[in-house]
């Protein structure tokens, strides 16, 4: 299948660009609170030269002309339509990942803030995902720092502003590697969800903390498992103290697996070069109904379940089941305002039920030693969660320490609290950071 | 080095105003007034709500004038003479006008109110006029008008200042609707009977009132019941 849906032109020719499978989802549930917004931040150790970081936009962002688009809408999809705008820069707000007026004709699906020693990318997830939006943010502090006067001697990992545009960067990585006829996966249950009351709108929090990497490793490696399926665990094992916590007061509860939304970055199992969406979920779940499980039995099966679900066969047969939605004939003839509705209420009765919690992990960051001399963190603050999820977290890794930030519109903080307690009774060092 | 104290970035040495934040270099930020379109990301949807506005604005300019004319000018070819096409465009003309309040003062309620009550009253003068026999206009439209714009404009007060929006607005809602039912019945019977005789008016405040009486019991003494907004929501 390789070789379908690589571009060859570019898009100041094609002019517009289809939405990849993932984006689809997004224009039909989008809200001001359910904003599918994130950002990634990094804090500097100087105060942020405003014409050098306006420069360095301009530049930036003219090496990827993909991501200048803003949504348009078809007689039957939505669609992104190059728009030749650079992004705005703009001050930070007190809440983060604020919407984007997606409807607004040539209104940027991207936006760069500052604020003191911090800048900000917030990018809608119509246009890329972590990954892609880390290529930016890597490429677009690369010539701030370039023209702040700063020597790099090494671009490794980089990809520098003056670097033609590679094949594929514009692709669709599902469409690209998705198989015909074969067969799909199981139906998933319904996950319980924690028993939180919603905030006030508008209901974003974020607790943002910083985990000793050291530490964390070594408590991983004792277990013999990674990172992502340590916190993993951490964030089952959480789920499962507010589940018991609940059963205590219920006579029933209708339901007892708790499964946690795990995103994949699918370029390090294809081949692809692609700058736009191109991630699924792995879903590790425990079913509670089958008894309370210790610490070490979740890391047990957080461990095998996240190994098997992102072996490539097992991947590619969610993202052909994903993509063959967007392929019947009968979907594709349906009028827009009809796709929008049927979406939304498929989103809302199954989407949005089938995990307890989303944890996204960036990995680690890898730089220049130049420019992480002049870098003091990074941080990533995931999309808003729904209704049902109520919180989320995302990490990221920068030199010996992670940042580990919770973005929660419920009005108890009892997970977040929890979640990192387990850290400092294990011995993990966390510091729990100001919003600033 | 030139620093903006509010965003705490630094700026070139000869920028005056903060392109982020658009106050003034060296002032106290709270003093300094500027236009702050655009500085924040959700200034960006306060702007597109109102670009959208002024285009649903402008499309139904075009559509009330067109109206106009074609209903003018039909009635020109049929009849000779503007006829019943007066009736048509004075009220697509006020209709445009309301809408055109309600669109533009968005939210301005000081300014929506009286402008609705001048323009449908107005309205209603010139349709008495154009009828030419009943004359109506100051025996039952003006009052029961501004009966009815006084009454909405206490519900409107009362919305602005409740600090919790729940049934205790319905129950005044109730209260003020049985008040206006009343100087409704007044009027009506002055006019087509030149005598006051209240009847189904006192039916229907007597009806309401304990419905009202329910829903401020259920407000003040059941832990603030319900928010309309989420009681009601589709």
């Amino acid at each position: 299948m390789e070789g379908k849906g690589i571009d060859t032109k570019s898009i100041q020719e094609i002019g517009w660009l289809k939405l990849d499978n993932a984006a689809k989802l997004f224009p039909a549930i989008m809200s001001s609170e359910l904003t599918a917004v994130f950002r990634i931040t990094a804090t500097l150790k100087e105060p942020v030269k405003f014409s050098a970081i306006k420069e360095a936009v301009e530049i930036t962002s003219g090496r990827f002309p993909y991501f200048s688009v803003s949504l348009g809408s078809g007689l039957f999809w939505y669609y992104l339509e190059y728009n030749h705008q650079f992004p705005r820069i703009q001050t930070e707000e007190k809440i983060s990942c604020t919407a984007f007026a997606v409807k607004r004709k040539n209104e940027p699906l991207y936006r760069i803030l500052i604020k003191e020693n911090r800048v900000s990318v917030e990018f809608i997830h119509i246009l890329t995902d972590g990954s892609g939006a880390f290529e930016y943010f890597k490429s677009l502090l690369y010539t701030y720092f370039r023209l702040t006067g700063i020597t790099i001697r090494s671009s490794e990992g980089i990809i520098l502003p003056d670097s033609p545009i590679a094949n594929g960067e514009m692709e669709d990585g599902y469409n690209r590697f998705f198989r015909r006829k074969i067969p799909p996966p199981g139906k998933l249950t319904k996950a319980w969800h924690l028993p939180f009351n919603l905030n006030e709108k508008p209901r974003l929090r974020i607790i943002r903390s910083e985990i000793s990497l050291d530490k964390l490793l070594d408590a991983a490696r004792g277990h013999k498992v990674t990172v992502t399926e340590y916190v993993a665990s951490v964030y089952m094992f959480s789920l499962q103290k507010f589940y018991l916590e609940e059963k205590k007061d219920m006579k029933r509860q209708k339901r007892g697996v708790l499964r946690i939304e795990v995103p994949v970055n699918l370029r390090k199992k294809f081949p692809s070069k692609t700058m736009r969406n191109f991630s699924l979920f792995v879903m590790p779940e425990i079913d509670l109904r089958l008894g309370v499980y210790t610490f070490e039995e979740i890391l047990k099966i957080v461990h095998h379940q996240l190994q098997a679900g992102t072996d490539v066969k097992q991947i590619t047969r969610f993202l052909s089941q994903n993509v063959s939605h967007e392929k019947s004939p009968f979907v594709r003839v349906l009028p827009l305002f009809i796709k929008r509705m049927a979406i939304s209420a498929v989103y809302k009765r199954l989407g949005s039920n089938q995990c307890s919690g989303i944890m996204t992990n960036l990995g680690a960051v890898n730089l220049p030693a130049e420019m992480e001399d002049h870098i003091d963190s990074f941080e990533v603050v995931p999309t808003p969660p729904n209704t049902h999820v109520k919180i989320s977290c995302a990490m990221v890794t920068f030199r010996n320490k992670m940042r580990l930030n919770f973005c929660s519109i419920s009005q108890s903080t009892g997970l977040e609290k929890h979640f990192l307690k387990h850290f400092t009774d294990s011995g993990i060092h966390v510091k729990v950071l100001n919003n600033k | 080095m030139n620093f903006c104290t509010y965003c705490g970035i630094e700026l070139d040495i000869d920028v005056i105003i903060c392109p982020l934040c658009g106050k003034t270099i060296g002032k106290e930020h709270s003093a300094e007034l500027t236009d702050q379109t655009g500085h924040y990301p959700s200034d960006i949807i306060l702007l597109y709500r109102k670009e959208t506005r002024k285009h649903i604005w402008e499309l139904t300019g075009i559509i009330a004038f067109s109206a106009i004319a074609v209903c003018s000018i039909v009635d020109l070819v049929i009849s000779r003479s503007l006829s019943w096409s007066l009736f048509a465009d004075t009220s697509v003309l006020a209709a445009w006008i309301c809408l055109t309040l309600i669109l533009l003062a968005f939210k301005k309620y000081y300014i929506i109110i009286p402008g609705l009550l001048i323009t449908i009253l107005t309205e209603l003068f010139l349709l008495d006029l154009f009828s030419g026999q009943a004359d109506w206009f100051y025996g039952i439209g003006l009052p029961i008008t501004i009966a009815l714009f006084v009454f909405i404009s206490i519900i409107t007060l009362l919305w602005k200042v409740a600090l919790f929006k729940g049934f205790n607005i319905l129950a005044f809602a109730f209260l003020v609707l049985s008040g206006f039912c009343i100087v409704a019945e007044v009027f009506i019977d002055k006019f087509l009977f030149n005598t006051i005789d209240i009847r189904w008016s006192a039916i229907v405040a007597v009806s309401i009132l304990p419905i009202a009486l329910v829903l401020l019991f259920v407000h003040y003494r059941m832990k603030k019941g319900k928010r309309l907004d989420s009681y009601f929501h589709v």
